[in-house]
């Protein structure tokens, strides 16, 4: 597994696509959980996860699960929760919910990079 | 040793000073924590915590405001979370230090410094949102932000956690 984080518009679809111009990819905010599954590589995962929360759909399992069914997907998501803490409770559920998919996954990743003003800057790669 | 541990919402910032403090041996280990809680998710948000400090032998001290007056033993090694917390306290509760929350905090690290064998500081990275806020919210964002950057001048270590993955902004062997 490969992960792409970064700021809102860093250039991180962009990175993502130069580094794998043969990879298919699934948009995070229009997929079913089958086709994350099946997924080669996602974009936007993010909005994957708060469309599953708006839903009513538990993601505490959701990790583990994309480890177990696509171990080799490639996940470009944004990075949120660096601003501060939002009056709005599902604002504030959903960007704690990312944080803890994503560092769930990044410890699984092999490789993580860090995408900013479209620079990507590899923090992780074993 | 003086580390300064700094992350988003749910970067895995107090897993990594949890597994920080656990790597620099055993020693008698202080938990000052710092939330007040007043609603049902602040109970939920510190039931976590407990439960990942559980096993690691951790006592804990609640500290609201008044840092430099915590009884910390000199063999203790301190960890400080959250210091955003701590800065809200200091500037809107009754007995804080309102317009000297800086002054107040950085005394108490200082102390903290001085008396323990070592000491980790989980701050947060709340200044990214680009957002004009309300003049109250910007003196907030200002103080923390000093207080984040005297601390990490202070420290020999600063780190920024991304998603559980350490991002050093200063390490002890580039140290001045």
């Amino acid at each position: 597994m490969e992960m792409i984080i970064g700021g809102a518009y860093q250039g991180k679809t962009e990175y993502a696509k130069k580094e794998y111009p043969d990879l298919i990819w699934g948009e995070g905010s229009s997929l079913s959980r089958e086709e994350l599954f099946a997924a080669e590589g996602v974009l936007n995962f993010h909005e994957f996860i708060r469309r599953e929360i708006k839903a009513g759909r538990e993601v505490s399992d959701l990790a583990e699960a994309l480890i177990r069914k696509n171990p080799k997907v490639v996940l470009v998501s944004q990075e949120v929760g660096y601003g501060v803490v939002p009056i709005d409770a599902f604002d504030r559920k959903y960007r704690e919910a990312v944080g803890r998919v994503c560092t769930r996954l990044a410890a699984y990743s092999h490789k993580v990079t860090r995408v900013a003003c479209g620079i990507g800057m590899v923090i992780k790669n074993d | 040793m003086l580390i300064l541990v700094t992350g988003g919402s749910g970067s895995g910032k107090s897993a990594f000073a949890e597994d920080r403090v656990l790597s620099l041996g055993e020693a008698k280990r202080i938990y000052i924590a710092t939330m007040h809680p007043f609603d049902q998710e602040s109970f939920k948000r510190i039931e976590r915590h407990r439960k990942m400090r559980a096993g690691k032998g951790f006592d804990t001290v609640e500290c609201y405001t008044g840092l430099k007056d915590v009884k910390i033993s000199e063999d203790s090694v301190v960890l400080l979370e959250c210091m955003s917390n701590l800065t809200a306290n200091e500037m809107f509760e009754e007995n804080g230090a309102h317009q000297k929350t800086v002054e107040e905090i950085l005394a108490g690290v200082q102390r903290l410094k001085e008396t323990a064998r070592h000491v980790v500081i989980v701050t947060n990275e709340i200044f990214s949102d680009g957002v004009t806020f309300e003049e109250e919210m910007n003196i907030y964002l200002k103080y923390l932000g000093e207080i984040n950057q005297a601390v990490a001048k202070m420290a020999d270590e600063a780190v920024e956690v991304v998603y559980g993955i350490p991002v050093y902004l200063k390490k002890m062997d580039n140290n001045k």
